[in-house]
């Protein structure tokens, strides 16, 4: 027990901290030393942290459980340890007296009766309370195949505006947004993808602001859409929507035009890459959103913006995604990726099941499926056949996530395993699976 | 196996990831006695696995790592009483024979590995409807 005097010292001593709660709340609090448990949890009970009244709120630090009484300082909390908080049930809070966390405290006799009133509840009482855990949480996030209906998500795809529209709601970005947080997602997405597969910064590539303002931003998708008009290539024509075929071996994105050549303005990605470069290298240079991307617009914009010409395989300052990649438009440290290379993951990306069409889906066509029917799948969208299940063994298709479950300490294979399917390949719900 | 890592700066690397809340949520340690510069004595924590007798308990425990630790497992003792096959009924004790963790003992494991083994066993099927003494009584 402090003294008088040793009090007096901590009184104005400030201390930060985190409070981790159970549903994957995360607060940042400063604190008096010489506040009381209590103290904290009537202001973690606030409107701005958990609006858990202090009743219910259990507190541990390091192995132990805080007590309402103690001051803060006897936890010896360092400024930016992390403080767990759970949420007890609502029942028989009073009667229960807490365990005495340890025998060093010394204060067990003392403190029994008035003690962690809310550490000791059970859920006996209430039934409910196994269905608000934050141990759900992880089943909610992931998109599956079976959300998009009948079709699955393929139907008539929505014109440019249409899908703007549908980027401009707040609601859709935040999904678009969560998605590509949702490091499952992405493992899927580049697992899929051979090309993706073998290029160690494609996850960074996911990751980068750049490229997700351009699958999210309806603005961009807008203009890129006008552009393709304007330049009335092959990327705004029916048959130029079709995915350039031929180049993986995973595609049956390409069913029906066997030998059309392999063209970039063929390709969805390119096409809105190229009409956009073009743009900015000619008259609607200031207002293109993605001029800014492009190291060398002019150029760039030249290559595959020409409807309906060659194989892009110009050399990597001639590419859009290579100046786009490389470097120039602002995500440093990624290598020039050849136009094949990323020709084969938007295709992938589409036979494999995430986009519906192509045309100016290019950007949105990588998630169109994911989101709602129809998606914003593309506007000339010619919907690929909807991808096989995957066949490749759970061991490496989860080998991520295996990996993080055995340093985690899950070393049971086939429940992990087991878990993670039933997760979608979430790790965090397959962590909630294996913990219940 | 390279360079083994001293038993301090092991302690202290578990220390960190206790105090910070960088591993598992369910499980919680740290040392009893900030001051204790031989790190041996350990707080820890474990809520109980939900969908059995344990939801909602929280569980505390001291941990004792010797000066071998981490070659040999620490001692775990429980402080709340639990009725587990392998914790000794009398004084909560973990029977060290009875806990895969610690009877396989590996240098690589920690004090969160067993909390974690510890809970998992709790929520095992066989153990996760055990009759359990009055919730916060005491050894």
């Amino acid at each position: 027990m402090a003294s008088e005097d040793s009090t007096a010292e901590t009184q104005d001593k400030q201390v930060s901290f985190k409070v981790k709660t159970s549903s994957d709340g995360n607060h940042t609090i400063t604190m008096s030393e010489a506040a009381t448990v209590l103290d904290l949890k009537t202001k973690l009970s606030g409107d701005d942290y958990e609006k858990v009244p202090a009743d219910r709120q259990r507190l541990i630090y390091s192995g132990r459980v805080m007590k309402n009484e103690d001051v803060l300082s006897k936890y010896n909390i360092k400024s930016g340890n992390t403080i767990h908080m759970v949420k007890s049930a609502q029942s028989n809070v009073a009667q229960n007296p807490a365990g005495s966390p340890a025998p060093a405290t010394g204060a067990a006799a003392r403190s029994a009766p008035g003690v962690p009133t809310n550490m000791a509840a059970g859920t006996a009482n209430n039934p409910l309370a196994g269905l608000t855990g934050a141990r759900y949480a992880g089943h909610m996030a992931l998109p599956g195949a079976d959300m998009f209906g009948a079709d699955g998500g393929m139907g008539a795809p929505p014109s440019e505006d249409a899908m703007a529209q549908m980027l401009e709601d707040p609601n859709v970005q935040q999904t678009m947004n969560e998605a590509l947080n949702n490091p499952a997602l992405i493992d899927m997405m580049i697992q899929q993808t051979p090309a993706l597969r073998n290029n160690p910064h494609a996850r960074e590539m996911f990751q980068s602001p750049e490229f997700r303002r351009m699958l999210t931003n309806p603005e961009a998708l807008r203009q890129a859409a006008a552009m393709r008009r304007m330049m009335g290539g092959g990327g705004s024509g029916g048959a130029g929507a079709f995915p350039a075929p031929g180049v993986t071996d995973t595609t049956p994105g390409a069913v029906g035009t066997p030998n059309q050549p392999n063209n970039a303005a063929a390709n969805p990605f390119a096409s809105l890459m190229g009409g956009a470069g073009a743009g900015a290298g000619g008259a609607a240079g200031g207002a293109n959103p993605f001029a800014a991307l492009f190291g060398t617009p002019g150029q760039t914009g030249a290559a595959p913006g020409t409807a309906g010409s060659p194989p892009a395989n110009a050399d990597a300052p001639a590419n859009p995604f290579a100046s786009l990649m490389g470097g120039a438009g602002g995500m440093q440290g990624l290598p020039p990726i050849t136009p094949e290379q990323m020709q084969q993951a938007m295709q992938a990306l589409q036979g494999g099941g995430f986009g519906g069409g192509a045309g100016a889906g290019g950007a949105g066509g990588g998630f169109g499926d994911l989101f709602g029917p129809g998606g914003f799948g593309g506007a000339a969208g010619q919907a690929s056949p909807p991808a096989p299940a995957d066949t490749r063994p759970p061991e490496e298709r989860f080998a991520d996530q295996l990996r993080q479950l055995n340093d985690m300490g899950f070393f049971d294979f086939d429940r992990n395993v087991e878990a993670l399917r039933r997760s979608g390949g979430s790790v965090q719900g397959a962590i909630e699976q294996l913990l219940s | 196996m390279g360079a083994k890592v001293p038993r301090n700066f092991r302690l202290l690397e578990e220390l960190e990831k206790g105090e910070k809340g960088l591993g598992a949520e369910a499980c919680s340690y740290g040392l009893t006695e900030g001051d204790d510069l031989l790190m041996s004595n350990w707080n820890g924590t474990i809520l109980g696995p939900p969908h059995s007798v344990h939801e909602n308990r929280i569980y505390s425990l001291t941990m004792h790592c010797g000066a071998e630790y981490p070659d040999k497992p620490p001692t775990i003792k429980f402080q709340n009483q639990i009725n587990l096959p392998c914790v000794n009924p009398k004084n909560g004790v973990v029977d060290p024979s009875k806990l895969p963790c610690l009877s396989d003992w590996k240098y690589s494991n920690t004090m969160e590995t067993i909390l974690i083994e510890l809970r998992r066993y709790m929520a095992h099927p066989n153990h996760k409807k055990l009759p359990q003494p009055a919730e916060g009584s005491t050894y």
